[in-house]
């Protein structure tokens, strides 16, 4: 087996409606079983869809929300949502939505309100980044 | 080997890739002065000056590019084949930029560990 190595994965499509949120699930998974580490799933974009808890797929399609949230719990990494980029799609959490005087919010943990500074750190620090 | 090469292809409106990508290059500048900005494809349009954005409800961008030799980053490339393609080979552009012909840039982007294509 090669050399484990840290992974970032940077997620810039949604949850549903292209196939880029779901080939980086398969990525991180199959990096997962190859014995990598995992630094944290970055999501930028229109990525920031992926952490909306309200995504409702039909009962007999796979779940990709609440897939990533399985996975992270297990492996332990960060699931990073960019806070600029989530607030203007209408993705918030319940601090957020305090501060800014919505009702409702659609942010919960593992996901989390993070900044660019979290992406920074990965592409100076990770061994590979990896972009869906 | 230079730390991170951000390529960006998008014109500056139309989506928000062209922008949002801007933002990262920026907070990316704050950990690593190790990076690389190449303008190629359509991604060439968002260094265009006498923009007006403002006109179709969207932020004009183009002038935070200034902030770049503020935050120490010097590797800025243009690609002048892009540039020549689509006729715009002698527009103002808002910042000085390197021009480089499309193989020059591909070799050049080689020269980094990391790739992030926008």
């Amino acid at each position: 087996m090669s050399k484990s190595i840290t992974i970032a994965v940077l997620v810039t499509g949604p949850a549903y409606g292209s196939q880029d949120a779901l080939s980086a699930y398969h990525y991180v998974k199959s990096a997962i079983e190859l014995g990598h580490t995992i630094q944290r799933v970055f999501f930028y974009n229109d990525g920031v869809l992926n952490g909306s808890t309200l995504t409702s797929p039909a009962a007999d399609e796979f779940d990709l929300y609440n897939a990533w949230i399985v996975l992270a719990r297990e492996h332990l990494f960060p699931l990073d949502i960019c806070s600029g980029a989530a607030l203007r799609r209408g993705v918030i959490d319940q601090s957020e939505a305090d501060r800014i005087g919505k009702n409702q919010f659609n942010l919960e943990l593992p996901f989390q309100l993070t900044g660019l500074g979290q992406l920074a750190a990965s592409i100076v620090t990770a061994d590979r980044v990896i972009q869906f | 080997m230079l730390r991170a090469a951000f390529v960006t292809r998008q014109a500056p409106h139309g989506t928000s890739l062209a922008r949002e990508t801007q933002d990262a290059i920026l907070a990316t500048s704050a950990l690593t002065e190790e990076l690389s900005v190449f303008f190629i494809g359509d991604g060439v349009y968002q260094l265009a000056s006498q923009q007006n954005p403002q006109a179709i409800a969207c932020r004009n961008f183009a002038p935070t590019f200034a902030m770049f030799e503020l935050y120490d980053i010097e590797n800025i490339y243009v690609c002048a084949d892009s540039l020549l393609e689509r006729g715009i080979s002698d527009i103002d552009l808002v910042i000085d930029v390197e021009r480089l012909t499309q193989p020059e840039i591909n070799q050049r982007i080689r020269q980094h560990a990391i790739i992030l294509n926008f």
